[in-house]
């Protein structure tokens, strides 16, 4: 893998619901056009983690630097306009809408000019979903409406993909083909920090993992150096 | 038969007013989930800005229909960065006391000025009424009908045939899927206070010219909304607009055909007959509220 330039720093970062401490101090970066894939059991802040970045919660303390810019106390819409997009893991699509419209509106607030480009680019990635371009959000299976929730990302053109959970709930078949997209993605050059529960897709596509446990950064390196012996992995997540 | 339809005519005009009233709301509603209890309140001070500016300004009525609109749409603003926001974080019923209060302030600040005295709004236009048949369709009839028939197709137009319309469709399905393709929700729930807002003025501005003004307007304009938005399905914006010129016809008819005192209560039984029978309306679709 190619190293470039670092995208994302995350230093001495805490956060906190109420008085429940759930981040406790992690410290983390990402290179452009690396792949960091954030594991842990339950409740050890992977999400948390995502949705500090992304502005969706508030740090009690830390930092979080993208591109040189210090966006730990900036609201989540610009954050966004920055291009740091996150995929969250309930999707939150808009159920009413078509596949289309969900589509578009990825990229009505960022990358308006390209609108009809990305659309192209996100069906060449998805093309089942340009065979359901007309149906309502709500009528698509979960693997479907995951595919929606990463080409509404994607539509955006990210600097910087976030992706919760992109196998949380789907069958099989479906995490496969996720798995395949999101290689697609890194093949095409994407920054993803991705968490997961799934190991055989986040080794599958990571250059890079760490591991959270109780809110702080337990262990981590590179995927290559295990060379496929993820016991040791498991162990450290969950025992 | 000729009676019918004039009493139809007329209920269809008035229930336009009552349409504009419960879009308003609930173009508050569905943004913010917030039933805007003092809106009658509101609506009133439309009405009396136009009065004023009228007046004792002596401005055009048009010019001065256009500055209340934007002073109410200005105040929708401020109430909600001034009043909504900051207690976002306390209990729902929260906003129900606040925008009770803000609406009785109002009242309260117009009681100050005028007292409880009424006030006759002088006529706009002086439309001489024409006859359709033997029906007669009066100045005040077209103008609001025009007016209104105008502004629903330019408001349902903007949210179902343009980007806009589909960002606010897509802010009232998921506000988290809004603020994860980069809407600012905060200002999205400014913005609609102050277009429900406007929108209310303008129900008040055009009902002005054909009652009498006081303080106490906005309490028969606040159940009319509500019985519209009833009758229609809450949160329904296409429902509204039916129910309140259901509601306008019905009063017409009942007061009529039963007994005049009926009219005034006409939006009551409405309430309690849909609520009862059909509760999510004509139209009506679940809203998820938070509580």
């Amino acid at each position: 893998m190619d190293t470039h330039n670092e995208v994302l720093s995350v230093s001495g970062l805490h956060v906190s619901y109420g008085t429940k401490e759930v981040l406790r101090g992690i410290d983390y970066n990402i290179s452009e056009r690396e792949v960091v894939a954030v594991l842990g059991a339950n409740g050890s802040g992977k999400s948390t983690s995502l949705n500090a970045i992304s502005g969706f919660v508030g740090a009690s303390s830390g930092r979080i630097v993208f591109n040189g810019t210090d966006i730990t106390e900036l609201a989540a819409h610009k954050i966004f306009r920055l291009g740091v997009i996150q995929v969250s893991q309930a999707r939150d699509l808009f159920p009413g809408l078509t596949v289309e419209h969900n589509l578009r509106l990825g990229a009505a607030v960022r990358n308006r000019e390209e609108i009809e480009q990305r659309l192209e680019v996100v069906f060449n990635y998805f093309p089942r979903l340009s065979e359901r371009r007309n149906q309502q959000a709500r009528s698509l299976s979960g693997g479907e409406q995951q595919m929606v929730a990463i080409g509404r990302a994607v539509m955006a053109n990210p600097k910087l993909l976030l992706l919760d959970e992109p196998s949380g709930g789907l069958a099989p078949q479906f995490i496969n083909e996720i798995g395949d997209i999101v290689q697609a993605l890194k093949d095409d050059g994407a920054t993803m920090l991705m968490v997961e529960q799934n190991l055989s897709l986040a080794f599958k596509v990571a250059d890079r993992f760490i591991i959270l446990r109780d809110g702080m950064v337990s262990d981590g390196g590179f995927v290559k150096s295990l060379e496929g012996n993820h016991d040791e992995i498991v162990r450290t997540i969950y025992l | 038969m000729d009676i019918f339809l004039q009493l139809t005519l007329s209920g269809l005009s008035q229930g336009a007013i009552f349409a504009l009233i419960a879009l308003s709301l609930t173009v508050v509603y569905r943004a913010t989930t917030i039933v805007n209890f003092g809106h009658g309140d509101f609506v009133m001070a439309g009405a009396f800005f136009v009065y004023v500016l009228v007046i004792y300004v002596e401005l055009p009525y048009v010019f001065a229909a256009i500055s209340a609109v934007l002073i109410m749409l200005g105040m929708g603003l401020g109430v909600s960065r001034g009043f909504i926001d900051p207690i976002k974080a306390g209990p729902h019923i929260g906003f129900a006391m606040m925008s009770i209060s803000l609406g009785y302030v109002l009242r309260g600040g117009a009681r100050f000025l005028w007292g409880r005295e009424v006030f006759p709004m002088p006529r706009v236009f002086d439309i001489e009424p024409f006859f359709i048949g033997n029906l007669v369709v009066t100045g005040d009839v077209l103008f609001i009908s025009a007016i209104v028939a105008v502004f629903l197709l330019i408001f349902f137009f903007i949210f179902y045939r343009t980007t806009t319309g589909v960002i606010i469709q897509a802010v009232y399905q998921s506000e988290r899927g809004a603020t994860l393709i980069g809407v600012n929700v905060r200002a999205f729930h400014q913005s609609m206070w102050g277009v429900g807002l406007a929108m209310g003025a303008l129900a008040g501005i055009l009902i002005a010219p054909i009652s009498l003004l006081h303080p106490d307007l906005g309490a028969t304009f606040l159940i009319r909304g509500f019985a519209a938005m009833t009758l229609g399905g809450f949160g329904s914006l296409g429902g509204a607009v039916v129910g309140g010129l259901l509601l306008g016809v019905a009063e017409q008819l009942f007061g009529f055909y039963i007994n005049s005192s009926l009219q005034d209560i006409t939006a009551y039984l409405i309430i309690v007959a849909v609520l009862v029978i059909r509760p999510a309306g004509l139209f009506g679709r679940t809203v998820t509220v938070r509580v």
